[in-house]
């Protein structure tokens, strides 16, 4: 009897253990290439050079000039950029959702600017944004003949040029996560829609875009993310130091200035201060948007 | 409440598809119409194009003395119920109903009454708080049917609502349907691929096939009085059997042959047998029809082939030829496979149908 006690709680450990063991290589995986470097950074942001705790990393940072303008101009690329990229992917998704002749060749064209890599794009556009580079021509052969010096206008030009560059980049992919939510979504329920008492708008406003929540969810939060993150286009425009941005900051620390014994510590602090950022910011949006329990029936 | 009619309404898709074809149809104030068909025979196009989830390629749909054919949805006063309920899934129950009503600016304690009202007509009072997602099919079924009553429509719509429940959960909400129809009388244009639904709910059927009307009329009409080959196979389970016969006459009388069978019909078919003289027809008969008999009295003899017992009844199947030839019988004396049959036919149910053109003569 004993014996077969203790092998059937033997069984029920095992029986536990194997979720666990089966997971394990991923467990490994994340401790070494994800936890480690993670730690290792928040370590080196409380460290001074010779190795004992200290805050001057974070005082450096702080009192960094370009620290305040950096987060702001992040701010405002966030801002706008999330909203004008959501907007404008939300009608897109809806135009090509109609199935209008034509629409599938117009999703190709549509998805083109998404296959370039950051890097390109930034040199395609540097060559329309010089005093002579395709953006003067063609408007010169539309008619104006006035050069205009894109990259030499005040502060907020460039922010809006930055702006622009990355939506013209980046709302394929929102369009695409918002179109492939909007096929989920029952053609009945809209109908029904119009069928009781509801216009092209109001369907949009009352059934298409509430059922449509957790989709938009997905998108906005993964742009959200990505637009803290831009810097690559910025230094490929304008150079370091014009515009900066804080992952900008990281980078121009990390690998312009690496000859300072402090660059390596203000990184890690930089590093660990838009980390904190984005951490807050999705989770900001998730609680405004409704995403922690409330309506879960909601969503199916 | 309003009547409803189709003039020469025909719907196409791209270049070559026709999906309904000069489609005209005349539905009365308070009737409930049922369009029956196979599947891709227009039926639901129709239905939609009323509805004005359509465009109507050609033609005019008028409710009432109103010609709604160019507005949107919206502006017809019609509500419809969908085949998969399109209840709401982030509306509560009582929003679900409301909508229409909130939409039409109705004051709240009006809104609220009339949810209450239409949700206790439909079983679902007790639910008005919950999401689609708690509920059963049959309740979101009901919320789709209350959502439809709110609005008091003149034309009611259905989209072959009871296919997605259970065959019995099916069978009884067909009851509440009508029931609710009676109380509510408003015009219903009711569309399924269920013939034994369009039996037992319809005023009146159209029987549809590749986009055009086959028949109207009642269910007895349908049944009994089948207008062409297609109808008498469609409705009626099993269908109606069908046999090749020659016709041949006899001094003045008019025989049907063919190698199993030899008789001579009533005088009220063999009037319309004049005009096929030494041509080939196709008989139909439905299986309640046969009769088991004597061999005296047999047109009919053959080996069971076997017999389906279904309580209530039995079917016999006989094997001629290719073909097989089912009929009702009474459950006693059961009968068993090989064992030979005599079989007779009600003559005054028998139908003749032209093989060429494949409508019912005699009419």
């Amino acid at each position: 009897m004993a014996v077969a006690i203790g092998n059937k709680s033997f069984r029920n450990v095992w029986s536990k253990a194997i979720p666990y063991l089966l997971i394990l290589p991923v467990v490994v995986y994340y401790a070494l290439f994800w936890v480690r470097p993670v730690l290792k950074t928040v370590f080196e942001s409380f460290r001074d050079t010779a190795g004992q705790f200290t805050l001057q990393n974070y005082a450096m940072v702080f009192s960094d000039p370009d620290f305040i303008p950096a987060v702001r101009n992040t701010a405002i690329i966030v801002v706008f950029s999330v909203t004008l990229e959501f907007l404008a992917a939300l009608f897109l998704a809806i135009l090509i959702n109609r199935k209008f002749v034509g629409s599938s060749f117009f999703l190709f064209v549509a998805m083109v600017p998404m296959a370039l890599p950051a890097v390109a794009v930034g040199a395609m556009w540097l060559t329309g944004l010089t005093a002579h580079g395709w953006l003067n021509s063609l408007l010169f052969y539309l008619g104006v003949s006035k050069k205009i010096y894109w990259l030499a206008g005040s502060e907020w030009a460039l922010l809006a040029i930055i702006i622009i560059i990355d939506a013209w980049q980046v709302i394929p992919s929102v369009m695409i996560i918002l179109l492939a939510g909007l096929q989920n979504i029952p053609v009945e329920a809209e109908e029904a829609g119009y069928v009781f008492g509801g216009n092209f708008i109001t369907v949009l406003r009352k059934i298409t875009i509430p059922m449509l929540q957790s989709t938009i969810q997905t998108a906005v939060i993964l742009r959200l993310i990505s637009a803290i993150q831009i810097w690559l286009i910025m230094v490929l425009l304008m150079g370091f130091n014009r515009l900066p941005v804080l992952v900008e900051r990281i980078v121009y620390y990390h690998e312009e200035v690496p000859g300072l014994d402090i660059s390596f510590q203000m990184a890690s602090g930089y590093t660990i201060i838009v980390s904190v950022i984005v951490s807050i910011a999705a989770l900001l949006y998730l609680k405004v948007s409704g995403a922690f329990g409330g309506n879960q029936e909601a969503r199916q | 409440m309003a009547t409803l009619t189709m003039q020469d309404v025909t719907k196409q898709f791209g270049r070559k598809v026709i999906a309904v074809k000069e489609f005209n149809l005349e539905v009365q104030d308070q009737e409930f119409l049922v369009l029956l068909g196979p599947s891709g025979c227009g039926k639901t196009t129709a239905m939609r194009m009323v509805a004005g989830l359509e465009e109507v390629t050609n033609g005019r749909i008028l409710i009432g003395d109103r010609d709604v054919t160019d507005l949107p949805p919206r502006n017809r006063n019609v509500s419809m119920i969908f085949q998969n309920y399109a209840v709401w899934p982030h509306m509560t129950v009582f929003d679900n109903i409301g909508f229409a009503l909130k939409l039409k600016k109705m004051p709240k304690d009006e809104i609220e009454k009339t949810v209450k009202e239409v949700a206790g007509m439909t079983n679902i009072d007790m639910l008005l708080e919950r999401y689609p997602s708690q509920l059963s099919g049959g309740q979101q079924q009901r919320v789709a049917v209350a959502r439809a009553i709110a609005v008091y429509p003149e034309i009611f719509l259905m989209d072959e609502p009871l296919s997605n429940l259970d065959a019995k959960l099916r069978v009884s909400m067909r009851t509440e349907l009508k029931a609710i129809h009676d109380k509510t009388e408003a015009t219903t244009v009711f569309v399924t691929h269920d013939q034994s639904e369009a039996m037992s709910m319809a005023d009146r059927i159209v029987i549809m096939k590749d986009g055009e009307v086959i028949q109207v009329g009642s269910p007895d009409d349908v049944y009994h009085r089948s207008a062409s080959i297609f109808v008498a196979d469609f409705i009626g389970t099993p269908p109606t059997n069908f046999l090749e016969v020659d016709v041949k006459s006899e001094n003045g009388d008019y025989r049907l042959v063919n190698p199993h069978v030899d008789f001579k019909p009533e005088s009220h078919i063999s009037e319309s047998l004049r005009d096929y003289d030494k041509k080939n027809l196709i008989l139909g008969i439905r299986p309640e029809n046969i009769v088991l008999t004597n061999q005296k009295d047999a047109v009919l003899s053959a080996e069971c082939l076997v017999s389906e017992p279904q309580g209530s009844h039995q079917v016999v199947a006989i094997q001629l030829d290719q073909q097989y030839i089912k009929v009702i019988a009474s459950a006693q004396p059961k009968i068993n496979p090989g064992e030979t049959v005599h079989l007779a036919f009600k003559q005054d149910t028998l139908r003749l149908f032209d093989p060429e053109t494949t409508l019912a003569i005699g009419d």
